[in-house]
């Protein structure tokens, strides 16, 4: 007989326990229903949906160019990566590809996405685990990469900044300048934080040999991002099926065989080492010319019409972020489908906390770094 | 001569037993409100060092530096509804709040504070059994707040107060053996170690350098019972939201928090009295309160720090550390203590 009087135990003598979706481990709004043994978790049942907007049916409303705004509320903590993700297949199917100098401002404002992305999750994982204080280091050099969004665009975080055929604005010697600045002053920063977690026994403690995730089950569960290269696949799109100019560029895919928390953390914050290798690099191999295909001007973007079906693949900072467009010839899309990887990653967590304690559930769903705006659509 | 006395003599027109009643009330009041203003004193410290450590301003709007926040706060705090949950056991969830406040009052009258300037000694009971009394109040807190867990009806507060009951069972064995090494100690210079007074005038040398290993499984069970980072997992707020106290409104959920900082207070009171020379000092006759409280406001700060800067353990960790780390430490430090009192002859 079912056991409908979730206030008592069920026929194992687990009880369960609705974590969420108001709850300050969530991340947002996942709702949780887990099956309790005690302490130790029996079975987790990830319930999803709260924060869903309907994202995708909106844009195959709208015109082409007035999508974007809605890619940049998906994962809001990492927007340009979301905007770079749909210009990839929008512009395939519209066939107006970016001049070359915006395609390097593309790369340097995705990489400094990427970073402010992992350091709001690295802020967030040590709330997690009951440590205050370096989530507000984390969130000190995230506001700097947030003024230089504002510098270039206006706005801190849906940037709305890049356009079908370009960038809405050009980089100009202040905001180089400020780049410039951010990156060299953020590796010691950087490395402050990292030793903040890593020099603490009791961080180790609750991270080293807890949440395994074998490569073989990451890889059928459609794991991707950093929670894959952390299991030891060395998987990213940027070199996989290189984007924009990530081919002329010269970094390192960090990759783990530790396959733990503590690798995914490691994983992520070499990824920001990284990053910053990518911005040096490419804020000096920017090219002089226009950073706006004319053909997509402003008076001609609500015209514009494709036709044909186009997937596009990109490395957001969470993962292998794909967008699916059909066209059928008029100025909306006929169809839009987005590959989110929190999603993809979440689905991961029922079988990472089986027969681990609450405090261990909170710490795997942590690393998994969820961002519910991209989950939910 | 202290408080009581000379309150005695205040009143002493009246006939006896009145003066003394008059001056027994006269002393709670003093006692309540020195546990008050404290208790202020330290919610603005810690907000206002947690701001320094995390490169914020902290609370800077309502007082001169933000110093009236506070009592802004409490007002807000008491003129809010206080919801009753359905379903909750009614008695124990109504006076388990209570409890806790009055464990934390009890056992704040029951320390030595020495000597303040021209008013005198500042203790209010000097009795032969404190240093009992003092652990059998300390015993209280945890009772209330096993009581908020199991009678509010809500599995989050099941399981924060289950988990406290596993943390107190863990630490309070270490704890009271490196107490005892403590009275072992005293026993070799005074009559009657456990009135807390003595224990603290025979510091000679402060009982922290020869009983390093005691102080620190002290100051660890003391963290532990006060329950803030890294051992606060029977409130973690990323797994249990608040744990016993999650369905506490208003002044309820005033009292645990009250209990909170007021516990961090005394237990630097605690640590610095029995290990840390207390009162003593140079003029102590005069200042000693000032001592006691200097050590306490530095222990204090010690103990934000920690809350501030270390992620939380698990709970099996935490009851692993006790039985096979603090146990073994403690009957350590016992043996010590008890060739240093026969051997040496500190």
């Amino acid at each position: 007989m079912m056991n409908t009087d979730i206030s008592k135990p069920d026929e194992h003598g687990w009880v369960e326990l609705n974590m969420g979706p108001q709850h300050p481990s969530t991340h947002g709004v996942l709702r949780l229903k887990v099956k309790l043994d005690g302490e130790i978790i029996k079975e987790v049942e990830p319930v999803i949906g709260y924060l869903h907007r309907n994202a995708e049916k909106i844009c195959e409303l709208d015109y082409y160019c007035d999508s974007l705004i809605y890619f940049d509320r998906m994962d809001y903590v990492g927007a340009m990566n979301m905007e770079v993700g749909f210009l990839e297949a929008a512009e395939k199917l519209l066939g107006i590809p970016p001049p070359e100098r915006a395609e390097w401002i593309r790369v340097v404002m995705a990489e400094l996405s990427r970073i402010a992305s992992h350091l709001v999750w690295a802020g967030a994982f040590g709330l997690d685990l009951g440590m205050l204080t370096p989530f507000f280091y984390c969130f000190v050099e995230r506001e700097k990469i947030l003024r230089i969004f504002t510098e270039v665009c206006g706005t801190r975080q849906e940037t709305n900044y890049m356009s079908i055929g370009g960038v809405y604005q050009d980089f100009n010697d202040k905001i180089v300048h400020d780049i410039l600045e951010f990156t060299e002053q953020f590796p010691k920063k950087l490395e402050d934080i990292f030793s903040a977690y890593v020099k603490n026994d009791i961080f180790i403690s609750r991270t080293k040999g807890i949440g395994i995730l074998e490569p073989e089950v990451a890889l059928n569960y459609g794991v991707t991002g950093p929670m894959l290269r952390a299991s030891g696949v060395e998987y990213d799109v940027r070199k996989a099926e290189p984007y924009l100019v990530y081919d002329k560029l010269n970094f390192d895919i960090p990759v783990s065989y530790k396959k733990d928390n503590l690798a995914r953390f490691l994983v992520r914050f070499e990824e920001m080492r990284q990053s910053i290798k990518i911005i040096n690099q490419a804020v000096k191999k920017i090219s002089d010319g226009p950073y706006f295909n004319p053909k997509a001007k402003k008076s001609l973007m609500i015209r514009l019409r494709g036709e044909g079906e186009v997937y596009a693949r990109t490395e957001s900072s969470k993962g292998e972020f794909g967008v699916y467009l059909v066209g059928d010839g008029g100025v909306k899309p006929y169809r839009l489908r987005v590959r989110s990887p929190s999603l993809k990653n979440l689905s991961i967590l029922p079988y990472l906390a089986k027969d681990v304690m609450i405090a261990d559930m909170v710490a795997i769903s942590g690393t998994i770094d969820l961002v519910f705006g991209e989950v939910d659509r | 001569m202290n408080v009581l006395l000379r309150l005695a003599q205040f009143f002493a027109p009246l006939t006896h037993y009145p003066a003394y009643i008059l001056a027994y009330l006269f002393e709670t009041l003093f006692l309540i409100i020195f546990v008050m203003v404290s208790l202020v004193a330290m919610i603005y410290l810690f907000r206002k060092y947690m701001a320094r450590l995390q490169l914020r301003i902290g609370p800077n709007r309502v007082g001169k530096f933000g110093t009236l926040q506070l009592i802004a706060d409490s007002l807000k705090l008491v003129g809010k509804e206080s919801i009753l949950p359905a379903g909750r056991d009614d008695l124990p969830y109504r006076i388990a709040p209570i409890i806790v406040f009055l464990g934390l009052v009890l056992s704040f009258a029951l320390l030595p504070y020495g000597q303040f300037f021209y008013i005198g000694s500042l203790t209010v009971t000097n009795s032969d059994v404190s240093l009992l009394l003092l652990f059998a109040a300390l015993a209280i807190m945890p009772i209330g707040e096993i009581l908020a867990g199991f009678s509010s009806r809500n599995k989050y507060a099941v399981v924060g107060a289950l988990r406290g009951v596993a943390k107190d069972v863990s630490f309070e064995i270490p704890m009271m053996i490196s107490v005892l090494a403590l009275v072992m100690m005293a026993s070799a210079k005074t009559a009657n170690p456990l009135n807390l007074t003595n224990l603290v005038e025979v510091q000679f040398i402060p009982y922290g350098i020869p009983q390093i290993i005691g102080l620190g499984v002290f100051f660890i069970a003391m963290v532990a019972r006060a329950s803030y980072s890294p051992f606060d997992m029977s409130e973690s707020d990323s797994e249990l939201v608040s744990g016993h106290s999650i369905e506490y409104t208003g002044m309820r959920f005033g009292m645990f928090y009250m209990g909170l900082f007021g516990s961090i207070f005394l237990s630097s009171l605690i640590v610095s009295l029995l290990y840390l020379g207390g009162y003593n000092g140079p003029f102590s006759g005069y200042a000693g309160f000032v001592y006691l409280l200097i050590k306490a406001v530095i222990l204090v700060l010690i103990s934000f720090t920690i809350w501030l800067s270390v992620p939380r353990i698990r709970i099996d960790k935490f009851v692993n550390m006790g039985w096979k780390y603090l146990l073994p430490a403690s009957i350590i430090n016992l043996i010590i203590a008890g060739i240093l009192t026969l051997g040496v002859g500190i």
